[in-house]
């Protein structure tokens, strides 16, 4: 089917985003303009304006009340989903890269970078206490002193965070001491992005070293591995198939000549258990940044470098696809 | 050094107390114990050490040796000087330690006494304390090495000596300052050879070299020799010695992989960046691996022309490899060597430094012979030219080098020149070794009246067999057919009267007498040629891009030449020709971003385009079943990968590698087969195929079993692994309702009864276009 194209950014897509429903789809770009559409038609239902610089990360709590967003204009946004409010603000000493709710959307997690002077830090804040917000001043912040935080998420049941490192390490911090819990390096290069399973036992690694690998969200032990030959920068999980959707492709900067071809920017299905690819989806003419499969697994999104965020619905062949096995 | 500092304080006691005593240490020890490697008392371990401290202090020996009193107290002594030198590996420390009480016992006797107790040690070595000096010391080896004999010298009375005395002077005073000389005489007459001694051992080499063989006369011509080179020469023995049987190395069989039951070929594969090489079995399914080697090669690698070798490339030289086990076979030690050619009987091997070559020693190309490892012969290289720079006749027999105007053929495996003469051509520009025998094709522009010319001559007789006057000539190429049956000369020409210029294919006929030839003119310019590798046709790429044609033509019998087939709108650059013959694959590389053709010349007819993005390379592997392409990190630095295909233009593998650099096949030896045999074999191929097919379909229903049997376990491991996780999933079911206020949101649609039903509006936005023109 043709995919829905949504225009709605100057600059490159940096993160997509569906609430749990998958009725609604968040959009961040490399320009300040937060955007959420109708997933089914890709009509734009709203913006959250207010943001100064480019924005790195969107998130929504699991009933969709509330919107969080990180920028590089230093500073963190909480917004009120329905009517775009920005409920709170909170200022930083450097760009925001990752955001989160946890589990039960009462506390918003967020990293920024190691940038200015700074280092790296990830800070914990209970919306159910009010002051913490007020004064800027969170119950917990973890140093990162080593190698910067580039992708994270929320650990199952908002126990702990699942943060992935400059260096390709994956560390999974406590989320009430703030611990290093476990620490594996399967990575060789910076992880681009981490992205639960539906149910949340296991997560998906993109990473610059044109791999993206499964691992257990509770041991983060190594589950498989699906190779390309291009730098991956993200990576969705199928809610109802043992599929994994990759987004990726080479960086202009690095080729010679600059080609869609050469760029290889193509959305790439891998079956998770086999790690054998099985479909490919063209149509960006930039890099794929960010990835995101609808809950229902119908459909899937992607965001590119082109600045444009499609949306694919499935044809029935996909359904009806299976490995000889 | 901090012994010595302990020791100092017994020496200078010592000293005090026998002023009449130089330094202990500069003393010499007893001629006896000179030649004496290692003493008795000194241990075994101290062996090394201890002797050639000896033998350092036997060479300033003589002279001070008369100044020594009390040898019998000495002699102790430098016995256990040679203790103490063994004990220096030892320890320091504890010899530190003993030097303090020892210091002691000095200070506290009442009267002193300087002299050495009965058991002292003198542990200072001689070096240690002049140095310096020993360093300066006379040697006996001065002079001798500067000294010449010169024979066949004019035998004159001393009337004439001056004379003779004056021209030997003029002569030998060229190469350095003669210091002394001398003119044995004999009943009045010199013998007729004299000694000249020079200031130095470089002038004495210098004139061997360059005065060895000086004719002064008719009678008299000089031989120079150095005088120590009589002394090595008297010593041989008179009596033949048989040489040393060497042990026989069984290197194993070198030809095993043709011995193999699929009759596969191997291929060599340098990735990471040239970091690894890894040799394979070509195979259908994949590639089988059979070695792989990290740092194996420092830059590339070369089969040699029949296989049997897999040459290396190192800083320090080339390694050969090969059996089974890719064994060193051999090693050839050339500083910087940068290329290489084997020559086609893999007998000698020719290695390029660009390093190292001097004057007197040719080392910029050396010949080896592969079996002995031995170098046969250096030469220099002067001028910057293609390599090869040494051309090897088909069956190894001549090599041939071409410099300004001069053709040189060696021969081996004396490596001299044949008939100990070069040819003069003046002018010539190329050369060529007929694939197919002793042939040189070699061509010279126009001079002045004198037209270009190609000319074919026999070797070794020299005898021109074909020459071919040509006019107008901008440049020619010269391509040999591989059988040898053909030679393509190809002409770039600029007629008179017309503007640009035309390309003429000058076919010469080898195997007829007289050797006729035919011309085929091109109006367009060429981008390739290429001869069928079996076969009397030959391939054309010409015209301008993007308007690229191929042509194919076919040498008749009659010697009539054909155009079999063009074909137009070709991407193409480079044709590859099986090596079987009739198959071919155009190739647009690099810049025509790797785009294929695999035409079948037997009918002209293409048998599928294909494309491998930005391929820089094409590979048909030895039997012409198999082409590789590939792009190499060399020329691209991303999607570097090689992909085989069948001839027919199938794809079969994409194998992509790290940074791959380059694949090789590895060659196979002409086949043993008669003509007779082949052409059985070709009769009957009904029978074999039926069995290849078979053998074909067995193999492949087994691997589609192989790849289902592994999904299958994988999938079971995945399987186990998620009901584990779903378990522990279930079990925080009520943590999780917890978390989410009571609501459950493990399913989509697990609260339906919550949902709000909204309704959606589409916007659908109505235009008219009015359709044509109403009037």
């Amino acid at each position: 089917m043709k995919p829905i194209l949504l225009q709605g950014h100057e600059r490159s897509i940096t993160q997509i985003k569906y609430n749990r429903e998958g009725d609604l789809l968040f959009t961040v770009a490399k320009d300040p303009i937060v955007n959420v559409w109708y997933s089914v038609n890709g009509e734009r239902l709203g913006t959250y304006m207010g943001h100064t610089g480019a924005v790195w990360c969107v998130d929504a709590d699991w009933d969709t009340k509330h919107v969080l967003t990180g920028s590089a204009d230093n500073s963190c946004r909480l917004w009120d989903c329905e009517t775009g409010k920005q409920l709170a603000l909170l200022k930083t000493n450097s760009a925001v890269r990752t955001c989160g709710f946890d589990f039960g959307g009462s506390i918003i997690m967020f990293s920024t970078d190691k940038q200015m002077g700074y280092q790296c830090f990830v800070s914990f804040f209970d919306l159910r206490d009010p002051s913490q917000i007020d004064n800027n001043e969170p119950y917990m912040k973890i140093p990162c002193n080593d190698s910067k935080i580039t992708s994270a998420v929320w650990g199952p049941l908002g126990e702990c965070i699942i943060a992935g490192h400059e260096s390709g390490e994956l560390n999974q911090y406590s989320a009430k001491s703030g611990e290093v819990l476990v620490n594996v390096k399967e990575h060789s290069r910076q992880i681009n992005d981490i992205q639960l399973s539906r149910d949340m036992t296991m997560f998906v690694t993109a990473s610059k070293d044109n791999t993206a690998k499964l691992f257990d969200s509770t041991t983060l032990e190594h589950q498989k591995t699906f190779r390309t030959e291009r730098p991956v920068n993200s990576a969705a999980l199928s809610p109802n198939y043992d599929h994994v959707v990759l987004g990726g492709g080479q960086e202009a900067m690095d080729v010679t000549t600059t080609s869609t071809r050469i760029g290889k920017f193509e959305a790439r299905f891998f079956h998770l258990a086999f790690e054998e690819e099985f479909g490919r989806v063209k149509g960006h003419f930039g890099l794929i940044n960010s990835v995101a499969f609808h809950p229902d697994g119908k459909s899937y999104s992607s965001g590119g470098e082109d600045g444009y965020v499609r949306i694919h619905y499935f044809d029935p062949q996909y359904f009806e696809f299976e490995f000889e096995a | 050094m901090q012994d010595a500092e302990n020791v100092a304080v017994p020496e200078a006691a010592e000293e005090r107390a026998e002023p009449g005593q130089q330094q202990p240490a500069a003393e010499p020890p007893p001629a006896e114990g000179l030649l004496r490697p290692a003493g008795p008392g000194a241990p075994e371990a101290a062996g090394t050490k201890a002797s050639s401290e000896e033998v350092g202090v036997a060479e300033a020996g003589p002279e001070l040796e008369g100044e020594a009193p009390g040898e019998q107290a000495r002699d102790e002594r430098s016995d256990s000087r040679a203790q103490a030198a063994s004990e220096d590996a030892g320890g320091n420390e504890g010899r530190a330690a003993e030097a303090e009480p020892r210091a002691l016992e000095n200070g506290d006797a009442d009267e002193p006494s300087f002299s050495d107790p009965e058991d002292f040690v003198d542990d200072v070595s001689e070096e240690e304390l002049l140095g310096d000096v020993l360093k300066d010391r006379p040697q006996e080896a001065d002079g001798i090495d500067s000294v010449i004999v010169v024979d066949n010298v004019p035998q004159v009375g001393p009337d004439r000596l001056e004379k003779l005395k004056n021209v030997i002077h003029k002569i030998f005073s060229k190469f350095g300052k003669i210091t002394n000389d001398f003119y044995p005489e004999e009943d009045g007459k010199t013998k007729g050879y004299i000694f000249l001694e020079y200031a130095s051992p470089a002038h004495a080499v210098d004139a061997v070299k360059n005065a060895d063989g000086y004719k002064l006369d008719k009678q008299h011509t000089f031989r120079v020799n150095l005088f120590t080179d009589f002394d090595k020469y008297m010593t041989i023995s008179d009596e033949w010695d048989i040489p040393e049987k060497q042990p026989f190395k069984d290197l194993g069989n070198l030809r095993y992989w043709l011995e193999e039951a699929e009759c596969r070929d191997q291929y060599s594969v340098i990735f990471e960046s040239g970091d690894r090489t890894s040799i394979f079995w070509n195979d259908v399914k994949d590639p089988v691996s059979i070695e792989e080697r990290a740092r194996w090669t420092e830059t590339y690698v070369r089969w040699s022309p029949k296989g049997t070798y897999l040459a290396t490339f190192h800083q320090r030289g080339i390694a050969l490899w090969g059996g089974e086990k890719f064994k060193q076979i051999q090693r050839f030690s050339h500083q910087g060597v940068q290329l290489i050619d084997f020559s086609p009987c893999e007998r000698y091997l020719v290695t390029f430094s660009p390093l190292m070559d001097t004057q007197d020693d040719p080392q910029a190309i050396i010949i080896w012979d592969i079996l002995t490892g031995h170098k046969k012969r250096g030469f220099h290289c002067e001028s910057s030219a293609h390599w090869p720079i040494f051309k090897w006749s088909h069956d190894g027999k001549f090599f041939a080098r071409m410099t300004l105007d001069t053709l040189s053929i060696y021969e081996t495996p004396s490596m001299g020149l044949l008939d100990k003469k070069s040819l003069k051509i003046s002018g010539i520009k190329d050369f060529s070794w007929s694939p197919g025998g002793n042939i040189i094709a070699f061509w010279v522009p126009e001079d002045k009246d004198i037209p270009a010319r190609v000319t074919l001559m026999q070797l070794p007789t020299r005898q021109e067999i074909r020459v071919r006057n040509l006019f107008n000539v901008v440049d020619c190429k010269l391509h040999w057919q591989k059988n040898g049956d053909y030679l393509c000369v190809k002409v770039d020409r600029t007629p008179k009267g017309t503007q640009g210029v035309v390309t003429n294919f000058e076919i010469f006929r080898m195997r007829e007498k007289q050797v006729p030839v035919d011309v085929v003119e091109m109006k367009e310019t060429i981008i390739a040629f290429a001869w069928e590798p079996n076969g009397s046709k030959f391939a054309v790429l010409h015209g301008e891009a993007p308007r690229i044609s191929v042509s194919f033509y076919h040498v008749k019998n009659n010697g009539k030449i054909e155009l079999i087939k063009m074909f137009d709108k070709q991407q193409a650059n480079t044709i590859f020709w099986s090596p079987q013959g009739q198959f071919v694959v155009l190739a647009g590389l690099r810049s025509m971003n790797g785009a294929l053709a695999f035409v079948d010349t037997s009918d002209c007819t293409v048998m599928n385009i294909a494309e491998h993005y930005m391929a820089s390379d094409v590979e048909w592997d030895p039997t012409g079943r198999y082409v590789v392409t590939s792009v190499s990190w060399w020329s691209h630095k991303v999607d570097n990968a090689y992909w085989l295909w069948t001839f027919q233009g199938r794809l079969l593998q994409k194998n992509n590698k790290d940074r791959f650099c380059q694949l090789l096949w590895r060659p196979r030896p002409p086949t043993l087969l008669s003509q007779e045999q082949i052409k059985q074999i070709k009769k009957d191929l009904k029978k074999y195929s039926k069995i290849f097919e078979q053998k074909d379909r067995l193999s492949q229903s087994k691997a589609s079993k192989e790849l289902v049997e592994r999904r299958r376990t994988m999938m079971e491991d995945f399987r186990k692994y998620r009901k584990m996780a779903q378990e522990l999933y279930m079990e925080q079911k009520n943590e999780r309702l917890e978390l989410r206020g009571g609501v459950d949101t493990d399913e989509l649609d697990s609260n339906v009864d919550d949902w709000e039903e909204e309704t959606i509006e589409f916007f659908v936005t109505e235009e008219i276009i009015p359709l044509g023109n109403q009037e």
